[in-house]
């Protein structure tokens, strides 16, 4: 007994550091996980108070320019309308057939915390659970993608950004419909990288890449970025440098896209697997 | 006493609002992110208890880590930069010792020594962390790039405020 209170006495600093470094541990190994943000969610909601009131200064800071995305925002709309009701008025609908039913859902939301200058960014959105958020919906912002909804409380979500390296998106490049998995290798937060796409395919400076909605989480046709630069590397894939069409620097105002056929879709998948 | 403690108290807070309202929002192409917050560790006395040092460095960890939203990284690093602090002064000590109830200052021990101080507890701390951001070895010496240049940049920054702190 004796000899242990000598021993502890002895190496007190080096068990009080073993045990703070567990604990830190035990965070990390909880917490790095993006599918278990329990230790995340929690943690954040405690600052949330202080980092809306950061947010309220800056989008005040930036009313102009948010106002002018907005009006363009509300023209497309305006105009996507027009053809729709177009196209409705020129069949006659008289069969509720569920082919013709509604499959995503928009949330508007705005982005409450952000960061991009890590390896693995996340965005915080003030929509949660009861504004119908729930984890692995789609978040885009003004028609271009932004990241998917990792963790909901019941007011808040949290988002894994694009700018993240654990990010996979499967995407296409528009002209030719070639699809390969988009990701970002975490150097310049402008650029992302698109991998798997076969030599043979010819791949200009410039081209659309768009999302394949293959994951049953991003609708097809989403815009992601252009080409900036290719190069043939050893195998037989390029490596494509996409320019990303989001700035995450200043993204406010996003779209939360809710899949729901998303149950259906998957449990057929699942029977063939 | 109670003097000192109520100034590191405001160091403390000083330091953590010019961490997550300047310092983090620093975007040099995702190589360097500084991280002055860690400046308050290194400026405890050095006689301080060693146990007190770890505690404080947990505790300004836990801070970074709650107000970045990351779980434990921030506060991995500080726990170690605060262990390995003591040795360091050790390794590093001037001819005579350290005079007694003294802080690790510029203005007591001189710039170079506090350069040498400085460089090698960031250089741990930034190690630990940006490595445990990754948690991946896939990009080695891209991660070993991001270290050097984000620690050049803050132990830039540190004496730039140290500077500072010894014109008042």
């Amino acid at each position: 007994m004796r000899s242990l209170l000598n021993f502890l006495a002895r190496y007190d600093n080096l068990i009080i550091f073993l045990i703070l470094e567990g604990i830190t541990i035990y965070l990390l190994a909880s917490g790095n996980n993006y599918q278990n943000t329990r230790v995340v969610n929690g943690i954040r909601s405690l600052t949330h108070g202080i980092e809306e009131k950061i947010n309220n200064t800056r989008t005040y800071l930036n009313l102009r320019e948010i106002n002018e995305n907005l009006a363009a925002e509300n023209i497309a709309l305006r105009n996507s309308i027009g053809r729709l009701v177009k196209r409705e008025n020129s069949l006659f609908f008289s069969v509720s057939d569920s082919i013709y039913r509604q499959q995503y859902l928009h949330t508007p939301a705005e982005v409450i915390d952000n960061s991009i200058n890590r390896q693995k960014n996340f965005f915080t959105l003030n929509k949660g659970r009861s504004q119908g958020v729930e984890v692995e919906m789609a978040v885009t912002s003004g028609e271009s993608v932004a990241g998917v909804i990792v963790g909901c409380s019941e007011n808040f979500s949290v988002a894994m950004s694009l700018l993240n390296i654990d990010f996979r998106l499967s995407a296409r490049i528009k002209s030719n419909g070639y699809f390969g998995s988009l990701s970002w290798d975490g150097r310049d937060y402008r650029n992302a990288v698109l991998s798997e796409i076969p030599q043979h395919v010819t791949v200009n400076v410039g081209d659309t890449i768009e999302t394949t909605g293959y994951s049953a989480i991003f609708p097809e046709g989403i815009m992601i970025g252009t080409v900036s630069d290719y190069e043939k590397k050893g195998g037989d894939f390029y490596i494509i440098a996409v320019t990303m069409q989001t700035d995450f620097k200043k993204i406010h105002f996003v779209d939360i896209i809710g899949n729901m056929k998303k149950t259906e879709q998957l449990d057929l998948e699942k029977l063939f697997q | 006493m109670i003097n000192s403690i109520l100034r590191f108290v405001l160091i403390f807070i000083l330091l953590i609002l010019l961490q997550i309202l300047l310092f983090n929002n620093i975007q040099f192409s995702g190589y360097v992110n500084p991280y002055v917050y860690l400046m308050f560790i290194l400026l405890l006395p050095v006689e301080i208890p060693s146990w007190v040092l770890l505690l404080l460095s947990f505790a300004t960890g836990l801070v970074m880590d709650i107000f970045s939203g990351s779980a434990g990284m921030h506060t991995s690093a500080t726990v170690l930069a605060g262990f390995v602090r003591p040795y360091v002064l050790r390794l590093i000590s001037p001819r005579d010792g350290y005079e007694t109830g003294s802080d690790p200052s510029m203005v007591t021990y001189g710039f170079r020594w506090f350069f040498t101080y400085v460089l090698l507890i960031v250089l741990v701390h930034h190690t630990t962390l940006f490595y445990l951001e990754v948690f991946r070895f896939a990009d080695f010496f891209r991660t070993m790039l991001r270290v050097l240049l984000s620690s050049l940049f803050t132990v830039t920054f540190i004496l730039l405020i140290e500077y500072y702190r010894r014109g008042k």
